[in-house]
């Protein structure tokens, strides 16, 4: 059976990437309510990715590190732990900071980004960079999954 | 709140996780001095990044001007893709020449 743990990073991790993806659509053109409504955005964004972060830490330290990484480094696909998930979970460590200035940044401009073009497109850019780092290290989430499949069924457990 | 320090705090911030990934794996004193913050080297590597942000902004507020610009935010960019491309590099170099 699944951890509910990674469930819950994997499920929180993904609102707060598709919020950050809503921040960056309502300032493509903004006005004073889709500005208001993309500080509510980045507000959702930022606490999902704060709290995956603690619930995807909490597995990674009590759960995948005794039970998850040894099975996948006893198998042909050691690489999935060596590789992947280093790179996973210290590329992971850029997404709260980014995430907290995006919220710091549309709070200090506010109103002013309708004018701001650099403001403006400064939150867009970062929003973006937010929503396909973020879905590349989803999918690295996914390799490390299939990994410890492949290492299960090749019966070194 | 200065926009322009905060941008520039979080792009050393990132730099910094990615210099001090790649000195745990090579330095086992390092790792054990970030372990013992949490337990975990990660642990003391997610708390560090914390503290090194605030620390960061802090001192750039202080020291420097608050004219926030474009510019800003595409060195923040720069140094999100290199920080991410040397942890990616360095991991793959230090999985093959462990073989």
């Amino acid at each position: 059976m699944v951890n509910p743990l990674i469930f819950v990073h994997a499920i929180l991790a993904e609102i707060g990437l598709f919020a950050f993806l809503w921040v960056l659509v309502e300032l493509l053109n903004p006005t004073g309510a889709r500005i208001e409504r993309a500080k509510i955005a980045a507000v959702i964004g930022a606490v999902c990715l704060l709290t995956a972060w603690l619930a995807g830490g909490f597995y990674y330290v009590e759960v995948y590190g005794s039970f998850i990484k040894p099975v996948i480094k006893a198998s042909e696909a050691k690489w999935v732990h060596s590789i992947v998930m280093e790179v996973k979970e210290h590329v992971f460590l850029f997404l709260p900071i980014l995430a907290l200035l995006i919220v710091a940044l549309l709070h200090k401009f506010d109103q002013e980004i309708i004018k701001n073009k650099d403001a403006r497109v400064s939150i867009i850019l970062l929003a973006g960079l937010v929503f396909l780092l973020g879905f590349s290290i989803a999918g690295m989430g996914a390799i490390i999954s299939s990994g410890y499949r492949f290492a299960l069924e090749s019966g070194l457990t | 709140m200065n926009p322009k320090a905060l941008t520039r705090a979080a792009a050393v911030t990132i730099a910094w996780i990615a210099v001090a990934t790649i000195y745990s794996e090579l330095s086992s004193s390092f790792k054990e001095l970030l372990a013992s913050i949490g337990g975990h080297h990660w642990i003391g590597k997610s708390v560090l990044s914390l503290v090194v942000f605030g620390m960061l902004y802090g001192a750039f507020a202080m020291f420097g001007n608050d004219r926030f610009s474009l510019r800003d935010t595409w060195w923040l960019i720069a140094t999100v893709v290199l920080s991410g491309l040397s942890i990616v590099i360095f991991y793959v170099l230090h999985f093959s020449l462990s073989l």
